[in-house]
């Protein structure tokens, strides 16, 4: 405690702190209340209550295949130590849960089924994948779809990444990456 | 300074710590103490988690039992993972994706494999959890700040402990003499209570202060890519070991019970509660299980085609630092040994809530008053004082000080 503060009368700042100081639990109590909306619609996503994702982008033909894609988030990749990441859901067509081993996922054409790309996580009824979007990918950059049968035969299709997610477009335009 | 200023320091930190917060303090253990008993709570209110058992002789069916029946029931549902529950009392957990993309736990009766509900959109286990553990704030990169906000009060609770057991004048006399007046006052029955239940609380204290400090670090290393984990990195089956078959036959994986049972005949004293199944063609099997020290849990990778071990992570891989640091969560929630530490945790967190609902009690009718009456002093006397904060708040009449 200092002298000065007990001597004079009270500075502003501390009249401040001491007419507020007990608000500061009303404006704790507010973060959860504010963000409680954000919860409940992230568990209802989560749970697929929702549908695929936030923003679907609609059924992708591959080969005689098709799925249905979502971006689980209708925005921009997300940092992460291996670099900016997003994340979309897929579903596969009814007829072929039992036929596809596995769907990968990849900007811009693979060279072999080695390097499809990262593969999907979960059931054939709803699936992830976590793509990595290095910052210099190019806006009008091809998102690449790969679909691998039991017997090892591969399937491809491409969508422009414009259509699979607007957001990540804006975000590479923002980058300063020209198309 | 001397001794006697020191302690009245002392005391005068003790009784500021938590007080602008005091509210957010007391939600927090209030949700936490919530936290502690969401599952049984749950159970209570819910029939469908509840494990009856068809006659006293019924066995528990194993896991390819129980996916075989809940597939005979909903033939297109897809479990990905199934929980054996600690207590028996309790329905088995199943995580399961429907045909229509929903990703849900449903409750199965591990006697006959009949789902007996799937859980309710507004999970209360989790909703507790997560206003008690981050404030509902939403990790977006890395740990969300909410977390930091709550753990970082293992610091202060740290702080409330130690001063509080330092201007406590041989507190452990009241091991012996347990006071409590009932006729003296509001004041004198809430400062023996707080007195009383803060010495039978002080282990329980420690345990949540540090545990929840160890929160805290662990979002800091963790947020800064540290890591000091032993697990190994589990690398996908290679696409030799993946047999090949014709087109729309999935290759043949072997029996799950199967796998489990050769896992277990080369590692003893793996003991399988929970699995989680292949999450893709080139994924592993993985299965796990509490091992002799109940604090932590052992897993092992199995190659789905063949029950070869890719890896396992057991007790004896564990340094001697993880078993500090994996033991820190569960010795915060109570979740490790059943029902009676769960109530004896449940119990403790509603005395440490009672304790901040206490401590401000005093503080309202102590603190705040003889604060008050120093500064009109000082502005009185216009005297100069080098703790004039702390030396009339303490004139004032307090057990701590007399004793």
């Amino acid at each position: 405690m200092n002298k000065a503060t007990t001597v004079q009368p009270p500075s502003p700042l501390r009249a401040f702190w001491h007419k507020w100081r007990f608000h500061i639990n009303v404006l704790l109590l507010l973060v959860p209340l504010g963000f409680m909306p954000k919860y409940f619609a992230d568990a209802a996503l989560f749970r697929g209550d929702s549908g695929l994702g936030e923003r679907e982008v609609g059924e992708v033909q591959v080969g005689p295949w098709s799925l249905t894609l979502a971006e689980l988030r209708n925005e921009a990749p997300r940092p992460d130590p291996a670099g900016p990441m997003k994340s979309f859901n897929a579903a596969l067509c009814k007829e072929c849960v039992k036929q596809v081993k596995a769907t990968y996922l990849r900007i811009g054409k693979p060279r072999s089924l080695r390097a499809a790309g990262v593969i999907f996580f979960g059931t054939p009824y709803r699936m992830g994948a976590a793509l990595p979007v290095p910052e210099r990918t190019s806006p009008d950059a091809e998102l690449w779809i790969t679909m691998e049968g039991w017997d090892g035969s591969m399937q491809q299709a491409s969508i422009p990444l414009s259509q699979a997610s607007p957001a990540t477009v804006a975000w590479l335009t923002q980058q300063g990456v020209k198309p | 300074m001397s001794k006697k200023s020191r302690s009245k320091l002392w005391f005068l930190v003790h009784s500021w710590l938590a007080l602008p917060i005091w509210f957010f303090v007391l939600i927090v253990c209030v949700t936490g103490t919530l936290a502690v008993v969401s599952q049984e709570i749950v159970w209570l209110a819910n029939p469908d988690i509840r494990a009856d058992k068809p006659a006293d002789d019924t066995e528990l069916l194993s896991y390819d039992q129980i996916i075989k029946a809940m597939n005979r029931a909903e033939p297109d549902l897809i479990v990905t993972d199934l929980i054996r529950h600690d207590e028996s009392h309790f329905a088995l957990m199943a995580r399961v994706t429907y045909p229509d993309g929903r990703a849900v736990t449903v409750y199965v009766n591990p006697y006959t494999g009949v789902i007996q509900g799937i859980s309710p959109s507004f999970n209360f286990e989790q909703f507790t959890r997560a206003l008690h553990g981050w404030w509902l704030v939403p990790f977006t990169n890395g740990y969300s700040w909410g977390w930091y906000l709550v753990s970082f009060l293992g610091l202060p609770m740290l702080a409330s402990l130690v001063t509080g057991l330092v201007v406590y004048k041989r507190f452990w006399k009241g091991f012996f003499k347990p006071t409590l007046r009932f006729k003296h006052g509001a004041r004198i029955f809430w400062g023996d209570f707080h007195r009383l239940s803060g010495i039978w609380s002080i282990w329980f204290i420690a345990v949540i202060s540090i545990t929840g400090t160890w929160f805290l670090i662990e979002a800091t290393l963790s947020d800064n890519q540290i890591t000091i984990s032993t697990a190994p990195i589990v690398p996908v089956i290679s696409r030799d070991k993946v047999p090949m078959s014709d087109p729309g036959v999935p290759a043949p994986m072997m029996p799950i019970d199967e796998a489990i049972r050769i896992a277990t005949e080369r590692i003893p004293g793996l003991e399988t509660t929970f699995i989680t199944l292949p999450s893709t063609a080139y994924s592993h099997l993985s299965i796990g299980g509490r091992g002799w020290y109940p604090l932590m849990f052992q897993t092992a990778e199995i190659n789905p085609y063949n029950g070869e071990i890719a890896s396992s992570h057991l007790l004896s891989d564990r340094s001697a630092l993880e078993f500090v640091t994996e033991s820190m969560r569960p010795l915060h929630t109570g979740d490790f040994g059943g029902l009676w530490i769960k109530l004896i945790w449940a119990f403790f967190g509603l005395l440490l809530s009672m304790m901040v609902l206490s401590g401000l009690l005093i503080w309202s009718k102590r603190t705040a008053l003889a604060t008050l009456h120093a500064f009109k002093r000082n502005n009185k006397a216009q005297r100069q004082a080098e703790h004039s904060q702390a030396t009339p708040a303490l004139q004032t009449e307090t057990p701590e000080g007399i004793r």
